[in-house]
């Protein structure tokens, strides 16, 4: 059975006067791997919670397995959350957290755990409020991959993890995927970190969905050409420009849009320079352009 | 310890609801400690400390009899309650947001979480009510002391002694659970809303029995209901607790 797992529409998230999810439409399609980017305090972690019926909405429909999930025993049991500033309870060591997973996810691997526990080196008999950052972002990564869960939250898994780490999580999650696979989301404003691990990318800042495509089609989707200031405006003139830099005489800009080889030839008789851009420029791109705007209202204010 | 070891008749395979709330009971107690290990811990260091009391002043050759009697004013039987406050409201506090992060649903969350509340209570209450009898029987552990058998405890039998234990655990364990609900619901605003409302409602009951001069008809009431009777109002009182923390906590979010 393959189709849509999550299917959001015009959800939404206040608190207060501020809108931490606004009116967002997405579809997560089943066994994929979505990437859920954005700046700190975009709305990443309120959507995953949204969608794990954590956090009710206050206005929109949202279809997880076909109904809302809150309070639907038959949805949650398909989900795995382990949220980047998870509770635990009082005492508990991830030992504790390992003994119990097997009871909320029927197609929990405890030999997947163990493997992983000694991967990431966790101290499992100690509590987990004295571990790292690090090892306590490794419990959140070895609950969501031997969860085998059908849809799988992973909220900032890099957070504090070392290099060794996440090449870890970064292969295991992987192996793990092609004899299983599921659902992932992949929350993380360390781009491109995980840029290559995505099928899917969602882009959202200030609560509102900046992107929704395919991962290989954000790659290759933006390109930055730079030369002489004139040139390089003459060029960019009826496309989307999505970022500007200049210094004197000299331009470059960030188009949105695929490049063909009629463009490629205008360019080099341009005497342009084109360049790919990565996920991670891309999303600064689209993410920090009102970061300005934001500043000097502040100051204004 | 041994009704939690026992109990499960439920397989785990079986993805039943009686195993959706079973679930919750035995998250509560993976870490034995926090039920079971540290109120009796504070429990057996209360009856230490009143053990070598007893055993300096009648090694010093003190009364007996008057010791035994000073004894019955003495807390100590019920030194762990206010632990097990504190455990009422971890339970909501922290357990609550793990189990939700495991697919649990609040309804099964509150079940399962009652559920454990009632196995704890009965059995502290039967144990503390037997501890009373055993004390009574051995004349205060051979020494002569009263840390059971003191209070409302050790007078109209075991039956009596196990009911009011019952009583006031499950309304120790509810009443900081139940609030915590509230906060996880309505935030500061819901729980300092029920708790000068709490006060309010106290005062205005003073206030009342005060002005219409009515004291002695309260006090008579409570003397006409006995021990019995009080420990009823205070199940009733851990009952409401109950059922209001799981209508609360069917639209409560974490933290």
């Amino acid at each position: 059975m393959t189709g849509t797992v999550v299917r959001a529409s015009g959800l939404t998230k206040r608190y207060g006067n501020f809108t931490a999810v606004d009116g967002v439409d997405f579809t997560l399609e089943q066994d994929r791997i979505y990437g859920l980017l954005g700046r700190n305090g975009a709305g990443k972690t309120t959507v995953m919670q949204l969608l794990t019926g954590q956090l009710f909405p206050n206005a929109g429909t949202l279809e997880v397995f076909g109904r809302e999930p809150a309070e639907h025993a038959d949805v949650l049991r398909r989900m795995c959350f382990i949220a980047e500033s998870q509770r635990y309870p009082e005492d508990f060591t991830s030992a504790h957290v390992f003994t119990a997973a097997p009871w909320f996810f029927e197609h929990w691997d405890a030999a997947f755990a163990e493997r992983l526990v000694a991967d990431f080196r966790l101290p499992t008999k100690r509590r987990i409020k004295k571990l790292s950052r690090g090892q306590l972002s490794a419990v959140g990564v070895i609950v969501g991959l031997a969860s085998r869960a059908p849809l799988t939250f992973f909220d900032e898994p890099y957070l504090g993890l070392d290099a060794v780490a996440r090449h870890i999580f970064y292969d295991r999650l992987l192996e793990d995927y092609a004899e299983h696979p599921r659902t992932i989301v992949l929350s993380t404003h360390l781009i491109d970190e995980v840029a290559n691990l995505l099928e899917h990318v969602i882009l959202i800042d200030r609560g509102r969905i900046m992107l929704d495509r395919d991962a290989d089609e954000v790659r290759g989707s933006a390109t930055t050409v730079a030369g002489p200031r004139a040139a390089v405006e003459s060029f960019v003139a009826d496309r989307a420009v999505i970022g500007r830099e200049g210094l004197g005489g000299l331009a470059s800009v960030t188009i949105d849009g695929r490049l063909d080889q009629r463009d490629r030839l205008q360019a080099a008789e341009l005497g342009l320079e084109l360049a790919p851009v990565s996920l991670q420029q891309l999303i600064v791109h689209m993410t920090g352009t009102d970061l300005g705007a934001d500043t000097a209202e502040e100051v204004a204010a | 310890m041994t009704a939690v070891a026992t109990a499960p008749a439920v397989r785990t395979e079986t993805r039943s609801r009686a195993h959706e709330i079973w679930r919750i009971v035995r998250l509560h107690t993976v870490n034995p400690s926090i039920f079971f290990g540290v109120p009796w811990l504070i429990l057996g260091a209360a009856w230490a400390v009143m053990m070598i009391i007893g055993l300096i002043i009648t090694g010093a050759g003190g009364p007996r009899d008057e010791m035994n009697e000073g004894m019955r004013y003495s807390w100590a039987v019920l030194s762990p309650q206010w632990y097990l406050v504190v455990v009422g409201v971890q339970a909501i506090g922290l357990t609550f947001s793990f189990a939700l992060g495991f697919g649990a649903t609040r309804r099964d969350f509150w079940l399962g979480t009652s559920l454990m509340f009632g196995l704890v209570s009965l059995m502290n209450a039967v144990a503390i009510a037997t501890l009373v009898q055993i004390e009574k029987a051995t004349d205060g552990w051979g020494v002569g002391i009263a840390m059971f058998d003191s209070l409302w405890y050790g007078q109209e039998g075991w039956l009596v002694d196990f009911y009011t234990t019952l009583a006031l655990q499950l309304l120790v364990l509810f009443i900081g659970a139940s609030i915590t609900t509230v906060y996880l619901r309505w935030r500061m605003r819901g729980t300092m809303s029920v708790l000068f409302g709490s006060i309010a409602l106290i005062l205005a009951f003073v206030a009342v029995a005060t002005f219409t001069e009515s004291w002695a008809a309260v006090i008579a009431w409570f003397g006409g209901i006995g021990l019995v009777g009080v420990f009823t109002v205070v199940l009733g009182l851990a009952a409401v607790c109950a059922v209001g923390g799981y209508l609360v906590i069917r639209r409560a979010t974490p933290r």
